[in-house]
């Protein structure tokens, strides 16, 4: 009846998954009765669960991408202390378990926390940028989000029902083939990592179709903003790179399932195979992350600088040069399996060359702010520290695309360190940075700058003494995953380094405190102009928060930058522009489809980990049927009237008017 | 407010002529040919298979450019491809695509023939570890 | 863009996608495409996603192709009779499919439903003659989980199978829509998705029957 599923898969006899897991439960239990008991389940209902509208849809998959930050990083608070413990000790961790808390740090960090929150920035600002009401296809952006919920949540569900994956985030076979992990740890891992998969790959569809398809009018290629560019290129990316990893992972999963023999040790299967095919997913991967982060600091180096971008066009074109040379880099993850000279060499030369795009953005941001007006801002501040702490960061890593250096650093400590250096001073810093920067824009006021700068100051610093001696003890040898070792030389560069989580957790809780001091000063931090920073592009061209419709009537675009190329002309003529004239605006109608999609993806996947097979043909019915009901509907849109339209944009006018003539007197 | 919308939905898809296709793919002239000239690409493919005509290592190079043809040929009559409303973008992401594709089959053949060939023999590493 | 194209644009602003007759191609400063091409190119994308898995799965059966693990070997088990039976099913399918929408577009309820009966007839008929190839191997012993190569024989053809099959639910979820609400706009765009579909499948079919079948009977 239940499969697989019994009471023993509950893990009593380890206090630290059952507390987490029961912890984590009871909150989230309270929050649901907390909602309903106080009546806001309809408003929740209404407004987000069956939201269709982008601005709802980022603003989720930010807070999903933030709570998952802290789970990834509560992992990674346990590992710098067993490992600070661990000297000639087993620490507290057995290894069973220190190694499902290193599965699950990378897996969450690099798919349910960084993915979320990049993607969540592409849904808040893309449409916006563009100068439109939404994306595409507004219901299936709703399915992509509750999908990836789906996945975080089947992540989460395995600390309380069942174990994760001790393989590493990414299940290298044999060690992940059911003769060696026979458990449903592997099982949950494949799940959550597919169906988040096919949310992901959704949202790039849709965001490539949005981007090429629905712009402003007067909006060409390139009088788009710089994070456009960068979002189309990581979606390409993902429609590029995520069919190989849901192929790989199904492949797997049918050698796990079935008895296939893709990656097995016997009837020649190759499990080389899997490293290759992983990476040529894994690394696109690393720069779907990027790239928008890239276009996030652009974003913002342009605007507190007051300048335009410097080499605008070379920057586009340095983003599609990284976007195709990615594509080619992917054996240097696994120089040391032994390709051969020749191969390492094609990779490791095309490795160093991806550089050289990074490079030229390097140098474009730098005489962005070369004779500009710089404000010290907390997003510019996160901005600066990447441009340092990337720069090293890029440099390691091009150690590592050294074939003959790599055979030493292969697998060690430096490389852990390499990455991290890249993905947080790369990813983390601009997630950081764009959501301080466009909160105001979504939430009407802006963040309290004083805790922000004192998260930053933590966060950077904590930064640097957490990883920088992870180079150390990996060039002095130590491999990376271990869970107890005896090597003096090592010890106190691992207590540094959890000194350093230390200082990293005390950024955290300054983020969090800024977060609700802002909450409660909120009256005073508003923004009433809808453009906070002396923005540039158009999203500043609307209200804070936007109405639903984005823009009262679609911007006629003239300029690269379509908002400073406005403000430019009514601040010389010292008035706005004309009154446009309004139109009833015709909007997508919300849809549960998505949630209850979701709601029987969880069904299957559970059922799958589980091997429950009813309940995986109750879900695939299920699902079948979410989408038949959604073809059957008729009346997919509603219409704002044109008074309610006009009504709405003239409070903005009024605001904007004032905030000219101010500007004029003063 | 619903039947507002219902209006306005069909008024503005009226350029949109409802079906599943433009003027410029509906003719039934352009699937007989396609329909044709994939029918005499299968047949020749498998004629070349089953040949002694042609020398042997070059049959796969053969069969593999008929390949190509065919789907050149279904991708221009059924899937209509040169008249498709926006083609410029349609044939850039085909192309995008057909890279990501080749890259990745002839790298996994590539590295993976590399990597088999470097690998020690199965017995030898049998020895090794007794 | 035209002067004339920009007052149009300027005039009905107001359309997420549905409007912006020829002017609105998406490669300049047109404003939003038509809802139709919108979809169009969306679901293109989706293909050529697809078209990458298919491509994983075409290397590796090249990488397992030798890895026959004392199991037979292409040559044993291909029968290219059926493989030409099923290419001339599919083949069939697409044509009787770009029928359909022929007689979609003269918004044609009959000759609609009758040529979308025949694509899926074609259609299952294709299935049945690949289930029977599938259970013939398997009542010889040579199922997936005998060797390396017919792990990737099974799972590169059977992906593809499972794709027609697919294709056949949406065929009748298609057919039961135009029964149901005519020939409204937006289920002529699903059906547009379907089509495209349809065909794409025989494409991979090509690259199937020629680089897995043909070649692997000459090897």
């Amino acid at each position: 009846m239940f499969g697989k599923l019994g009471w023993d898969a509950i893990p009593l006899d380890q206090p630290i998954p059952l507390i987490a897991g029961a912890v984590v439960m009871l909150l989230g239990l309270g929050m649901i009765v907390w909602v309903i008991a106080k009546g806001w389940f309809p408003y929740l209902w209404k407004e987000w669960i069956t939201s269709v509208d982008h601005k709802h849809i980022g603003i989720m998959y930010v807070l999903l991408g933030l709570l998952m930050l802290v789970r990834g990083f509560i992992d990674a608070i346990m590992m710098r202390a067993q490992q600070a413990m661990a000297f000639h000790a087993g620490g507290y961790l057995p290894p069973e378990h220190y190694d499902q808390v290193f599965s699950a740090h990378g897996t969450i960090m690099v798919l349910f926390a960084a993915m979320p929150l990049v993607i969540g920035i592409m849904n808040f600002v893309v449409p916006l940028q563009l100068g439109v009401r939404d994306v595409a296809f507004p219901t299936l952006n709703s399915v992509s989000f509750w999908l990836t919920a789906t996945g975080a949540l089947l992540v989460n569900v395995s600390l309380l029902i069942g174990e994760f994956a001790r393989t590493g985030w990414l299940p290298y076979p044999p060690l992940s083939e059911l003769r060696y992990s026979p458990g449903v740890g592997v099982d949950y891992y494949l799940w959550a990592v597919q169906i988040s998969g096919v949310g992901t790959l959704l949202t790039g569809i849709n965001f490539v179709t949005t981007i090429l398809k629905i712009r402003a009018p007067g909006m060409t290629y390139l009088r788009m903003p710089m994070f456009c560019w960068t979002a189309l290129a990581s979606c390409l990316l993902i429609l590029a790179a995520f069919p190989v990893l849901t192929a790989t992972l199904a492949m797997l999963t049918l050698d796990r399932y079935l008895g296939f023999h893709f990656f097995t040790n016997e009837a020649g299967g190759n499990a080389m195979m899997f490293m290759n095919l992983i990476w040529a997913w894994g690394h696109p991967e690393v720069y779907i992350l990027v790239l928008p982060a890239f276009g996030i600091y652009s974003e913002v180096i342009s605007t507190f600088s007051s300048k335009p971008l410097f080499g605008y066009r070379s920057m586009v074109a340095a983003t599609l040069f990284i976007c195709i040379v990615s594509f080619c880099t992917w054996l240097h993850h696994f120089f040391t399996m032994g390709a051969g000279g020749d191969v390492n060499a094609a990779f490791g030369i095309s490795t160093s060359i991806i550089a050289v795009g990074t490079g030229v953005k390097m140098y474009n941001w730098l005489f962005t702010m070369y004779g500009g007006r710089i404000r010290f801002t907390t997003p510019m501040l996160w901005s600066l520290g990447f441009m340092t702490t990337f720069v090293i960061g890029g440099l390691t890593g091009v150690l590592l695309a050294v074939p003959p250096a790599d055979f030493l650093l292969h697998n060690s400590m430096f490389l852990v360190a390499h990455f991290h250096h890249v993905i947080i001073g790369g990813v983390v810093f601009a997630l950081l940075a764009g959501i301080e920067y466009w909160w105001p824009k979504a939430f009407g006021y802006r963040l309290d700058e004083r805790w922000g700068k004192a998260a930053f100051w933590f966060g950077l610093v904590g930064f640097y003494v957490t990883f920088m001696p992870m180079y150390v003890v990996g060039i002095l040898g130590m491999t990376r995953r271990l869970q107890h070792y005896d090597v003096a030389d090592w010890y106190p560069w691992l207590l540094v380094s959890a000194v350093g989580i230390l200082i990293l957790m005390g950024g955290a809780a300054c983020q969090i405190t800024q977060l609700v001091v802002s909450f409660l000063r909120r009256h005073e931090l508003r923004d009433t102009t809808g453009d906070p920073w002396d923005g540039r592009s158009l999203e500043w061209a609307t209200a804070s928060p936007p109405p639903v419709f984005n823009f009262a009537v679609l911007p006629q675009v003239q300029d690269a930058e379509a908002y400073w190329d406005v403000k430019r002309r009514a601040r010389e003529a010292e008035e706005l522009g004309g009154q446009p004239h309004y139109a009833p605006v015709e909007m997508p109608r919300n849809s549960p489809t998505g949630f209850v999609c979701a709601f029987f993806a969880t069904l299957i996947g559970f059922a799958l980990i589980w091997h429950i097979w009813w309940l995986m043909i109750v879900g695939l019915v299920g699902a079948y049927a979410t989408f038949v009901v959604f073809a059957w509907r008729d009346v997919p849109e509603y219409v704002i009237p044109a008074e309610e339209v006009e009504r709405i944009d003239r409070a903005d006018r009024q605001a904007r008017q004032e905030a000219l003539s101010g500007a004029v007197t003063t | 407010m619903t039947m507002e919308a219902d209006r306005h939905g069909l008024e503005h898809e009226e350029d949109d002529k409802g079906g599943a296709s433009d003027e410029h793919s509906a003719h039934v002239g352009t699937y007989v040919l396609g329909l044709a000239l994939a029918t005499l690409l299968t047949i020749a493919s498998f004629w070349v298979a089953k040949t002694h005509l042609i020398y042997d290592p070059g049959i796969p190079m053969a069969l593999a450019t008929l390949a190509v043809a065919q789907m050149g040929i279904h991708l221009v009559f059924f899937l209509h491809l040169t008249t498709a409303p926006d083609n410029t973008n349609n044939i850039l992401a085909l192309a995008f695509g057909l890279l990501i594709v080749g890259l990745v089959i002839f790298g996994s053949v590539w590295i993976m023939g590399h990597l088999n060939h470097n690998l020690m023999p199965m017995p030898q590493l049998m020895q090794m570890q007794r | 863009m035209s002067a004339a194209e920009f007052t149009t644009a300027i005039a009905d602003p107001y359309r997420l996608g549905h409007r912006g007759p020829n002017l609105a191609r998406g490669h300049g400063g047109g404003g939003p495409a038509t809802k139709r091409v919108i979809v169009g190119y969306g679901f293109w994308l989706f293909l050529l996603s697809d078209i990458i898995i298919f491509a994983c799965l075409f290397a590796t059966y090249a990488v397992l192709a030798d890895a026959t693990a004392g199991g037979p070997k292409a040559r044993d088990i291909f029968e290219l009779d059926r493989v030409a039976w099923e290419t001339a099913c599919l083949l069939a399918s697409s044509f009787l499919c770009g029928l359909a929408t022929i007689a979609v577009a003269q918004r044609n309820q009959i000759l609609t439903q009758a040529a979308l009966v025949a694509t899926g007839l074609t259609g299952l008929a294709f299935i049945l003659l690949e289930s029977s190839e599938f259970a013939a191997l398997h009542a010889q012993g040579f199922g997936p989980t005998r060797s390396a190569f017919l792990t990737g024989f099974f799972t590169l053809v059977g992906c593809h199978g499972v794709h027609v099959t697919a294709g056949l639910l949406w065929l009748g979820t298609m057919m039961a829509q135009f029964y149901a609400k005519g020939f409204r706009p937006d289920i002529g765009r699903r059906f547009l998705c379907f089509s495209m579909f349809l065909h794409f499948l025989d494409v991979v079919w090509v690259a199937i029957f020629s680089l897995v079948y043909l070649v692997g009977t000459r090897l």
